[in-house]
């Protein structure tokens, strides 16, 4: 669990409001967020200090989505990061040429707007390679922790200790 | 009958006298071919001749001739005649024919050789320019007895036709076995008048020739003309070329009769000489003779009618032709070209070629129609993009909101409350835009000047580009003709254009820079052009400019501004298109065509007129 403690997201759009959105949504579920409002501030953020993984939107001014793109896979060192495209231009006619670009041969991987927060994050732990597992074990641990609380109202004292000194001997 | 007595010569004759008279040459050669005697004409042809032979007296001779013809006559006492060259006393050969005769004393033997000798040089010559004559001239020269049998033909006619002499003349002309209707020399046989006739024949080869032919008399007997000369020029070369002409004639003819277009020619008198099916449908003409020159003048433009020499500068015009429909008067759009037709001379007249645009201006109709419908297909995904984006806000201040009431964080839940409120706001600010947007005004065309309009808009951002550090300038080039605007339209179009490119000089990292804005026109087009030297697109983000509810202001903008603007260009027949390269600048270009406009301003005059129906009939009941 501490996998995502470790890794750093870049997140990349031009509106203030998702760019709070998605660094609370990925800060929740531990990871460590940087942002940047376009490609080109993008670029000096990998530049500065690469991370472990891009959420980029599409259409941006300056240095569109598309562009960024382009400068990942051009370096060897970073062609290797995986993306998550959040976009709202998937099925339009102005979106598509890019986002075939990008989702055929590149990343593979497309949220369009609006995401919501546990699909977002879902999608940016699968990526990352610790996905369902992580999800699943985290939201089981947590029900049977739940289910023990509930148990230990209603339990018997004297059953616990004796249950609390044979786990003590072990 | 001459009367001797009156003669003045009529003294008592002398044979010698006589002798001397003749206009032959006359000498007496004795049995040692001496000639002993001669005549004056004899000594002024061939000369002195005392004491010399015949051959030295005629010829120069030392010698007597091979086959003497008067050693003939010595020994056989007949006549002879003969053809001699000799020379003449100045040395020069002439030709002669010479009658020999026997001169016999009381004894009946032959003492003398009479020989007179008559010039033939001229005739010789007559003759023979007359054979070359007759050969060579380039005609074909026959002539024919009373059955039509060549008897006669020269070496033209042979060369051409072959052996014709005994043969008939139809055969040997045409390879027939019976005359030919309306023979010309049977004419000639009867009336004994010449006659001219054109005919066809055919060489023993089976080429076609074709030549004109004259028969005239050539002989008469007691019972009228007994031979006819027929003389025939060819003209097969001739005949090609009329043939050729007429097939030239006839395709020019067939062309201009199926021409789409409507083809009106006059000749330099103002006589029309060519008016195509075409060209009768436009003007409705039927009837069977062309129009005359004042009928002309109430069909076509003035421009038809200008001076010769003035026509070349006319340029293409539109004009419209009232029809009469069965369901009332219509009018047929025409373009209208006139052009002068010139030879190599002078002008032989002018055409005027006509356009039927009926079918041009539908399918242009249907293409704005289309544009039309394609922009709102347009505007409707640009929608979605837009309504996406603002879900998405909502969606983030709802998640804070959630978040901060669950985990009690105060600040969290402020920040989402503001974010929720933020969206809100855009959503009801984007509806707003929208609906002014979407209220599908129609363009109320006037004739306006380009250069004021744009004027008037630099205007209003002079302070604030002032205060932005931004040098805003229009470009005056010449000045432009009033084009039919929509004031409203295209003032919110430069506003935007002009206020997007303050912004893209403002977002550089460089302090100042230049908006330019100026209007042109471009063959038919009239132009408005807004450039800045901002930061520029990448082609990724100029390709969606005007389609997408898009914004590179962050969250300040809604993002329909371009898309207004496009959709008013569009609703004036325009484009709008842009040039832009990253940190250089962009360019944004409006092409307005000014036959759409009109089209445009024509349909809607169109509407009003139906308006103003509708609202009077209205008022009737």
């Amino acid at each position: 669990m501490n996998d995502t403690t470790q890794k750093r997201i870049l997140v990349v759009d031009d509106e203030e409001d998702v760019r709070l959105y998605l660094t609370l949504a990925l800060e929740d579920a531990g990871f460590q967020v940087e942002t940047a409002c376009d490609g080109q501030e993008a670029l000096e953020k990998m530049t500065a200090n690469p991370v472990d993984l891009v959420s980029l939107d599409l259409v941006m001014p300056r240095r569109s989505g598309a562009a960024f793109y382009r400068d990942l896979q051009k370096s060897a060192e970073w062609r290797h990061i995986p993306v998550l495209i959040v976009t709202g231009h998937a099925r339009d006619d102005q979106g598509q040429a890019d986002f075939e670009e990008l989702t055929m041969s590149g990343p593979g991987i497309y949220l369009e707007k609006p995401v919501r927060p546990d699909n977002y994050v879902a999608a940016v732990r699968k990526l990352l390679g610790i996905e369902a597992a992580g999800e699943a074990e985290k939201g089981n641990v947590a029900e049977l922790r739940r289910q023990l609380e509930e148990r230990l109202k209603d339990a018997d004292s004297e059953a616990l200790k004796r249950a609390l000194d044979v786990l003590k001997r072990q | 009958m001459m009367k001797v007595s009156n003669n003045p010569m009529s003294q008592p004759f002398d044979s010698l006298h006589l002798f001397d008279m003749l206009p032959l040459s006359v000498a007496v050669v004795d049995r040692e071919w001496q000639v002993v005697a001669a005549n004056r004409a004899f000594e002024e042809t061939f000369g002195y001749w005392k004491g010399r032979a015949c051959h030295e007296a005629f010829k120069s001779k030392p010698a007597r001739c091979r086959n003497c013809e008067a050693k003939a006559v010595f020994e056989d006492g007949r006549i002879r005649v003969g053809d001699h060259q000799g020379l003449d006393r100045f040395g020069r050969v002439c030709d002669y024919s010479v009658h020999f005769a026997p001169i016999r004393d009381e004894s009946g033997s032959i003492t003398h050789v009479l020989e007179i000798a008559s010039d033939m040089t001229e005739t010789r010559r007559w003759k023979a320019e007359y054979d070359r004559l007759f050969e060579n001239v380039p005609c074909t020269i026959s002539i024919l007895d009373r059955d039509l049998r060549v008897i006669r033909a020269n070496s033209t006619l042979e060369k051409t036709y072959g052996q014709a002499i005994g043969l008939p003349c139809y055969r040997v002309y045409k390879g027939l076995a019976t005359p030919c209707e309306n023979c010309p020399a049977m004419q000639t046989f009867r009336d004994g008048l010449e006659h001219l006739s054109r005919q066809s024949g055919r060489t023993p080869e089976g080429s076609e020739t074709h030549y004109v032919v004259s028969t005239s008399p050539y002989r008469w007997d007691a019972d009228g003309v007994d031979q006819v000369i027929e003389i025939s020029t060819d003209i097969t070369q001739l005949h090609l070329l009329e043939t050729e002409l007429q097939e030239t004639h006839d395709l020019y003819s067939s062309l201009i009769r199926n021409a789409r277009d409507g083809i009106l020619a006059v000749d330099r008198r103002g006589d029309v000489r060519i008016l195509n099916d075409a060209a009768r449908s436009l003007i409705g003409w039927d009837r069977s003779e062309p129009p005359d020159a004042t009928t002309l003048r109430m069909m076509l433009p003035s421009d038809f009618f200008l001076p010769e020499g003035k026509m070349d500068v006319v340029p293409d015009r539109e004009f419209t032709i009232p029809t009469q429909e069965d369901d009332g008067i219509g009018e047929i759009p025409v373009l209208f070209r006139a052009v002068e037709l010139t030879g190599e001379q002078h002008s032989l007249g002018r055409a005027a070629f006509l356009q039927d645009l009926s079918d041009l201006r539908r399918l242009e109709k249907e293409k704005l129609e289309n544009e039309r419908l394609a922009a709102v297909g347009q505007t409707v995904a640009g929608l979605a993009h837009t309504i996406k984006n603002l879900l998405m806000g909502l969606e983030g201040g709802m998640y804070m909101v959630d978040t901060g009431l669950s985990r009690g964080d105060g600040e969290r839940l402020t920040q989402g409350w503001d974010m929720l409120q933020r969206n809100f706001e855009k959503t009801a600010g984007m509806v707003r835009d929208f609906l002014s947007f979407a209220k599908g005004r129609v363009p109320k065309l006037a004739l306006i000047d380009p250069l004021q309009l744009i004027r008037d808009v630099v205007a209003l951002y002079r302070d604030t580009a002032k205060r932005l550090g931004v040098t805003l300038t229009v470009e005056e080039g010449k000045s432009l003709f009033d084009a039919l605007l929509d004031r409203d339209g295209i003032e919110a179009c430069l506003t935007n254009l002009i206020s997007n490119a303050i912004d893209a000089v403002t977002l550089q990292d460089r302090a100042t820079g230049t908006v330019t804005v100026r209007a042109y026109d471009l063959g038919s087009e009239l132009i408005f052009e807004v450039e800045d030297d901002g930061i520029g697109m990448e082609s990724e983000v100029a390709r969606q400019v005007f389609t997408t509810f898009f914004t590179t202001k962050g969250g300040k903008g809604t993002g329909l501004g371009l898309l207004t603007t496009r959709k008013i260009v569009q609703e004036h027949g325009g484009t709008i298109e842009l040039e832009s390269e990253p940190q250089k600048g962009s360019v944004f270009r409006i092409h307005l065509p000014r036959s759409r406009l009109e089209a445009i301003a024509a349909e809607q005059a169109v509407r009003d007129s139906k308006a103003e129906t509708y609202s009077s009939g209205g008022k009737q009941r």
